[in-house]
């Protein structure tokens, strides 16, 4: 099949939305978009769509998407989808190839995704364009409930001055849309720091999304600064819960081995599904 | 009969659905995101809330505290229709105090017997 690589910036977010849904509707993951959700992600991640793609076939039927981030020093690929009747076609590795090949072209030497556990005709199309895994995140959520536990602590409530500045001393990696850069754009971000009185210390930094009629927290990353992990993140946890008794609350890509796992464990917290995170390097 | 609001984004799931439903003498609305969703049962108050947990604008599970946090609907009934794995809809389900789940695909005759179950005890 002879496939047409089109750069996404001549399509409307409306005309790209309802191309992403059609390529979602068999998905593992259910994660529908409408196009004002579509043009924050582009906004939060800074996907360029001059540089993001979309596949038609040789009589002008759409094939699939796929959108680039980019930043200074890696790019990342995301919102890759073919649709179901186009699958097989060699779509999927067109596209993938056009990202390789636009990251190459901005001189940019990393390029990482992350792919939904357990999808494997993705997974592996990724492992024959020589990705390879660094990582597995959970999406983990909790339900608001009044919780029992205690609390302790002097706690400082951070604006998103304060808030994006603790995260600039984050010492783990952070995925793309975790990263200050996301967390900068998305203008929604506030934190708190909290210092126990055994002298232990930490801060939590949250996206505090409002809607028309609601808000809801995600995006949680914590960094203990001193002490145990466990006792300062389920402190953390405790005085955002009460704080906000009333919202939904989900965490994206929080790391397998992340010593703060059992902190949100403690509060109820239970998980969505993962994602493996792969890169590689543009100029292999 | 039963007043039916039915939160989806897939108008084929919608249709299809309508059909059971007034089939069964119940009436019928829908929504096709969370907060229309929202704002409708806030409008008509219906006796029964059927919820897609992957909507277009925020995720059915947020949507569902929402309603829960209102006095006015709190005691409302909702059934998950999705398509996540049924280990995470069953969780779902328990941890954001909902009343059943469907996973997609489900047959006819579950989601009538589903809807049937709910409303019988929601009524006795």
């Amino acid at each position: 099949m002879t496939i047409e690589l089109i750069p996404a910036d001549r399509f409307s977010l409306q005309e790209l939305t309802d191309l992403y849904n059609q390529t979602r509707v068999d998905y593992l993951v259910p994660m529908p978009m409408n196009a004002s959700r579509l043009g924050d992600y582009v906004h939060d991640f800074d996907i360029d769509l001059a540089q993001s793609c979309v596949a038609r076939s040789a009589d002008g039927e759409a094939l699939g998407l796929c959108m680039l981030g980019v930043r200074h020093h890696q790019t990342w690929i995301t919102r890759l989808g073919v649709l179901p009747a186009a699958r097989r076609s060699g779509a999927g590795g067109a596209l993938m190839d056009c990202m390789l090949e636009n990251t190459r072209a901005l001189g940019v030497m990393e390029i990482q995704l992350e792919v939904i556990k357990n999808n494997l005709p993705a997974y592996n199309l990724f492992l024959r364009k020589q990705f390879i895994e660094t990582g597995e995140y959970l999406i983990i959520r909790r339900a608001p409930h009044l919780s029992p536990e205690p609390l302790h602590g002097d706690v400082d409530w951070l604006d998103t001055d304060k808030a994006l500045e603790a995260l600039q001393s984050y010492p783990h990696p952070l995925t793309w849309i975790n990263a200050p850069e996301s967390m900068q754009n998305a203008h929604d971000v506030e934190g708190l720091h909290l210092t126990l009185p055994d002298g232990s210390a930490g801060w939590l930094v949250y996206r505090n999304t409002k809607f028309t009629l609601r808000s809801t927290l995600s995006h949680l990353i914590i960094h203990t600064k001193q002490g145990n992990p466990n006792e300062v993140g389920t402190q953390l946890l405790l005085n955002l819960h009460t704080h906000y008794p009333h919202h939904d609350t989900y965490a994206e890509n929080i790391h397998k081995e992340d010593a703060h796992l059992p902190a949100f464990q403690t509060l109820s917290y239970f998980e969505n599904f993962s994602r493996i995170e792969m890169i590689r390097s543009s100029n292999i | 009969m039963a007043r039916i609001l039915y939160i989806e984004d897939n108008q084929d799931n919608i249709t299809l659905v309508e059909r059971i439903v007034t089939s069964r003498g119940h009436e019928f609305m829908s929504a096709n995101d969370a907060e229309k969703g929202l704002q409708m049962a806030f409008d008509v108050h219906p006796d029964l809330i059927l919820l897609d947990l992957g909507l277009p604008d925020a995720d059915g599970q947020t949507l569902s505290v929402w309603l829960r946090n209102d006095p006015t609907l709190e005691s409302v009934p909702i059934i998950v229709l999705t398509a996540w794995p049924e280990e995470v809809a069953r969780h779902t389900v328990e941890a954001y105090n909902l009343d059943g789940y469907l996973c997609k695909p489900f047959t006819l005759a579950q989601l009538v017997q589903t809807i049937d179950k709910v409303l019988n005890k929601k009524s006795s």
